[in-house]
């Protein structure tokens, strides 16, 4: 082995501490890209896949009813490659638990194969006959059924007995969610089933009509086009909603969710990188100063500036080789177990764990370049001093004093030691600034990471404790008249019971449009509590809408101004209606308006499609009696979903915080011990005068605990920084997660800021107690 | 007829020190020979390691000019430079400058291992009695063995001069005359031209030809007709 290779490796071995900390942050880095990466990876890769084999539809088309003529009839509209029309209906499952409220998506299928949006068998058998039915196999898992075991439907009031011959996925239902106002999937109360198509239409009153249509197109980029003819050729047929492949609710979600890992593998890997990288500038250049001669030596020996340079910047490359090698390899492991733990929610069965040669080599390039950069500015120096100028003897550095040494009143009321500690400061800025960059990340990532934390706790807590009051919303699977709500506090024993009239619009706003559901309410509605973004109640206005601030974004709308609705009713022209006030709204994306008022300007009928109640009762096993519920939420199943979920959330925070702590721990260390080692002859002189070694320790600590207060102070605002750009994640059409940065949160980040950063010095103290003083003053050897 | 092997011609030398203009090295001309043991002579700031960093390819010049064998090294670019420290010039420092985290031998072959004409290793530290501590880390080592280490290490190189910057400046008595003997039996063993600068007037019995310098200038040079032996000298 080269001697100055050999050299390399004791340097590495004598700052062992220093390096391993240092390989922890990039393999911390490192190991979050390429685990969320691959994760992305996989996901996406899986999905086109799985889209590819299944034709996933272009167009989804939600329609009161169609005959099949007029269905076929849509192949012939201008750029239509190919149509499929089905039976959709959302029916209760009967269980044993009377209490339990389960239902299922029953969808019609042709006997033979399906054209668009295939089926993807997993078990069982595909064709279908009378009563059997396929389900889909996330629904069977989570609820234990076999094949060949049997499941009683309500279907159109009457209960029929099915039994299961196969086990299938759709690519509409990667992410099996009862609707948008669902924000996480339940598979245990929820699940697709599929019967045959003649069966169902006998059985569910849809005899030779359809009310969803699923198409492809021969040229995509001529859905605006498409979308316009259909419009008008459906609007006698009861068009509700035509909704293009990216906003389908399960692809959207999941590409949501691509994006958002995306998004945070590019972000939070650099924050660590950098943080790296800067340390091993830092470290580098000091050992380039304090090897001024050795280098002055190297260059007598007629070592060239290119070999001496690499010397010193091998130290970070290597790091950055290990490092992303290691955080590369475990990220690759683990990408594997996050894929698999995203199949919690995502169901998609070609799901394919694989290694992504490219991304773990983008990965160890990455690594190694950010560490490359690192050692090349940190060594510079080392290229520029002449061998002459750097084998003479250096000269003492001139004192000065600094600006708090001309307040004499101050600067004479300060103890000696403190006048070190502040003379350090201010003569060592670099590294001082450094100290205090490693505080105000650490506050900053750790702010981020409790805010969220407390964000999720909050938004639903407030979505679900003050936004919405209501215990059970129920709909209906036909609108009824309003008085039909006295038969239902009959039937369930209730008497807060208030209509709803929820239907599917699409809203423009000059070159913007969003299908939404509006919802009409009695103005005195005691469900609903609505406020504005800083917390003003508003009330629900006589005329005109109040639409959530997500759907303001969208529409790019403010209050005063008038929205198109676009009705799709037979025989209800479309509407221009004024946005009343913006409200905030954190799940779904909705437009709310006096009932009296939706009837008489979009619905044309004094109608209600659903109704909320109030009570403490469970009501389920009532419900499911009646033929005319299509389907029940209950807030307390929607809360308690939440809570399980939190419990997963809660084991991501916990890594988010022990990666921030680790950031900080690592710069205080490096730098402090950076500190020791440089000044072993000060440590040794203040030792001959009689200091203890606790004192010298009090020295480093006070130096560094000024910095890092000064660094949490200006963190605070960084960490704001950092949970603005987290926001424009969990801010998406559906859902707005938003809350303000609690002092709860601030404390939090202080506290576990100052415990990481006094752990850091701690460890220090070990090299303090073993510095030989007297072999420092003596040293003459590099 | 003795060979020139340095040649220096008007050779100045000037630092900018804030907006004082220090003449380090005025106008001087000389010349070293092959083979020769010479010695400069002078005073603390007299110039002396200035003319030998510039000499060793170490520093460059203000004005004048540097010729070694007959090529001018004051012209010479950076690569040519470095090429001329690595195969040509060996230096050996007052404070020995050891790497710390290598061992005697590890420091030698540091040097070797880039000159592609080099001595047996084994065989220069035995030249320097150092093969029994060849595996001790210069921590390990006494300022006379780390001095040797030095040596060994400038030598092994095989270079044409060994140019020596106080090299027993940091040392007793006893040990700063090991080291002159073990710097003249290189001189004669293996023919190599040594120049040592040194404020220590009575080392300049020991050379072939004497420089003394004050205030950057040459003021004597002269070939001593009777050099003594290292033992013989007393300070």
């Amino acid at each position: 082995m080269k001697k100055l290779d050999l050299r390399l490796l004791r340097m590495i071995w004598h700052s062992k501490g220093q390096y391993i900390s240092i390989l922890v942050v990039v393999i911390t880095g490192l190991f979050m890209y390429t685990f969320m990466n691959n994760a992305a990876t996989n996901l996406e890769t899986s999905l086109y896949e799985y889209y590819e084999i299944s034709n996933f539809g272009d167009m989804f088309i939600d329609i009161m009813s169609i005959t099949e003529k007029d269905a076929e009839d849509l192949k012939h509209v201008k750029y239509v490659e190919d149509v499929d029309a089905r039976i959709v209906v959302d029916v209760p499952v009967i269980v044993e638990d009377r209490d339990e409220r389960v239902s299922m998506r029953i969808m019609s299928v042709d006997g033979k194969e399906n054209t668009i949006s295939k089926l993807y068998m997993e078990g069982g058998n595909r064709d279908l006959e009378g009563r059997e039915i396929l389900i889909h196999t996330q629904f069977a898992e989570a609820r234990e059924i076999k094949l060949g075991d049997e499941i009683e439907l309500r279907i159109s009031g009457r209960k029929y007995v099915f039994t299961v011959k196969g086990f299938v996925s759709h690519p509409e239902f990667t992410y099996v969610m009862e609707n948008e106002q669902t924000i996480y999937p339940d598979p245990e109360s929820f699940g697709i089933g599929f019967i045959e198509e003649e069966y169902l239409a006998n059985i569910s009153g849809m005899k030779d009509r359809y009310n969803d249509i699923v198409i492809t197109l021969e040229d995509y980029g001529k859905f605006d086009q498409v979308e316009k003819d259909l419009e008008d050729r459906l609007e006698d047929f009861g068009l509700r909603r035509i909704v293009k492949k990216e906003d389908q609710l399960s692809n959207r979600l999941v590409h949501e969710e691509i994006n958002g890992l995306k998004q945070i593998s590019g972000f939070i890997p650099v924050v660590f990188l950098v943080v790296a990288a800067a340390i091993l500038a830092a470290m580098i250049s000091r050992y380039v100063r304090n090897d001024k001669v050795i280098i002055g030596i190297l260059k007598g020996l007629g070592y060239s500036k290119a070999r001496i340079l690499s010397h010193y910047t091998m130290y970070a490359v290597s790091i950055g080789i290990i490092g992303g090698a290691i955080g590369t390899i475990l990220g690759t492991i683990f990408s594997g177990y996050m894929t698999k733990m995203y199949l919690q929610f995502f169901y998609i069965p070609l799901l394919k764990v694989t290694v992504y040669p490219e991304n773990i080599i983008a990965a160890i390039v990455l690594s190694a370049l950010f560490c490359t950069i690192a050692g090349l500015v940190g060594s510079r120096d080392a290229i520029l001093v002449t061998p002459a100028e750097a084998i003479r003897n250096e000269r003492s550095q001139t004192g000065h004093r600094i600006l708090l040494d001309r307040v004499k009143f101050i600067w004479t009321r300060v103890s000696f030691t403190w006048k070190i500690v502040f003379r350090n400061i201010f003569r060592e800025k670099k590294k001082s600034i450094f100290i205090s960059l490693g505080a105000a990340f650490t506050i900053a990532m750790s702010l981020m990471t409790f805010w969220i934390s407390g964000m999720m706790t909050s938004v639903f807590d407030t979505h679900y404790g003050e936004f919405l009051s209501m215990d059970y919303n129920i709909d209906f699977k036909v609108p009824v008249h309003e008085s039909s709500l006295k038969d239902l506090e009959k039937i369930i024993g209730v008497n807060e019971v208030e209509g709803k009239m929820e239907m599917p619009f699409e809203l423009q706003y000059g070159r913007n449009e969003k299908f939404v559901s509006i919802i009409g309410l009695h103005t005195d509605t005691k469900v609903y509590n609505f406020e504005d973004f800083y917390g003003n109640r508003i009330e629900l206005p006589e005329e005109g809408m109040i639409i959530s601030s997500n759907l303001a974004g969208v529409l790019e709308v403010e209050a005063g101004d008038r929205v198109l609705v676009k009705n799709f009713i037979p025989g209800m022209d479309d509407e221009y209606v004024e946005i009343v006030d913006i409200i905030d709204q954190a799940l779904g994306i909705n437009g709310y308006m006096n009932i009296e008022y939706m009837d008489d300007k979009l619905a044309g009928r004094d109608l209600i499609s659903g109704a909320y109640v109030q009570t403490d009762k469970r009501i389920t096993e009532e419900l499911s009696d009646l033929k005319n519920v299509s389907g029940t939420q209950s807030l307390k199943e929607m809360r308690d979903l939440f809570y399980e979920y939190i419990d997963l959330a809660a084991a991501s925070i916990s890594v988010m915080v022990v990666f921030s702590g680790i950031l900080g721990f690592v710069i205080i260390y490096s730098m402090t011990v950076l500190s020791i080692n440089e000044r072993k002859l000060e440590f040794s002189s203040l030792r001959v005068l009689g200091f203890t070694k606790g004192e010298i320790f009090g020295i480093i600590l006070k130096e560094n605990s000024v910095m890092s207060v000064v660094g949490m102070i200006y963190g605070l605002p960084m960490g704001k920084v950092l949970i603005d750009a987290m926001r424009t994640i969990y801010v998406t059409d559906l859902y707005v997660f938003d809350a303000p940065i609690t002092i709860r949160s601030i404390i939090y980040a202080i506290v576990f800021t100052a415990i990481c950063l006094t752990f850091a010095q701690l460890i220090t103290y070990r090299k303090i107690t073993n510095l030989d003083f007297i072999e420092a003053l003596k040293s003459r050897t590099s | 007829m003795e060979n020139v092997l340095i040649k220096v011609e008007k050779l100045s030398k000037h630092y900018q020190m804030g907006e004082v203009t220090v003449k380090a090295v005025r106008d001087l001309s000389f010349e070293i020979y092959e083979g020769e043991f010479v010695v400069i002579l002078g005073p603390s700031g007299s110039g002396k390691s200035t003319l030998l960093n510039i000499v060793g390819g170490m520093d460059t010049p203000t004005s004048g000019k540097i010729y070694f064998k007959d090529q001018e090294i004051t012209n010479y670019d950076e690569r040519k430079l470095t090429s001329y420290r690595r195969n040509e010039v060996g230096f050996i420092f007052q404070f020995y400058n050891l790497m710390g985290n290598l061992t005697a031998k590890e420091n030698v072959e540091l040097a070797v291992e880039i000159c592609k004409d080099t001595l047996d290793i084994d065989e220069v530290l035995e030249a320097v009695n150092l093969n029994e501590r060849a595996d001790h880390f210069p921590a390990q080592l006494s300022g006379g063995e780390q001095q040797r280490v030095a040596i060994a290490r400038a030598v092994s190189k095989k270079p044409e001069v060994l140019l020596c910057d106080e090299p027993t400046g940091a040392l007793d008595f006893e040990t700063g005359i090991s080291i002159l003997k073990i710097l003249k039996k290189i001189n004669i063993e293996y023919k190599k031209t040594v120049v040592i600068i040194t404020h220590n007037s009575p080392v300049a019995a020991m050379a072939d030809r004497v420089l003394k310098m004050r205030s950057g200038k040459i003021i004597d040079y002269y070939k001593n007709p009777e050099p003594v032996d290292p033992e013989r000298i007393e300070w």
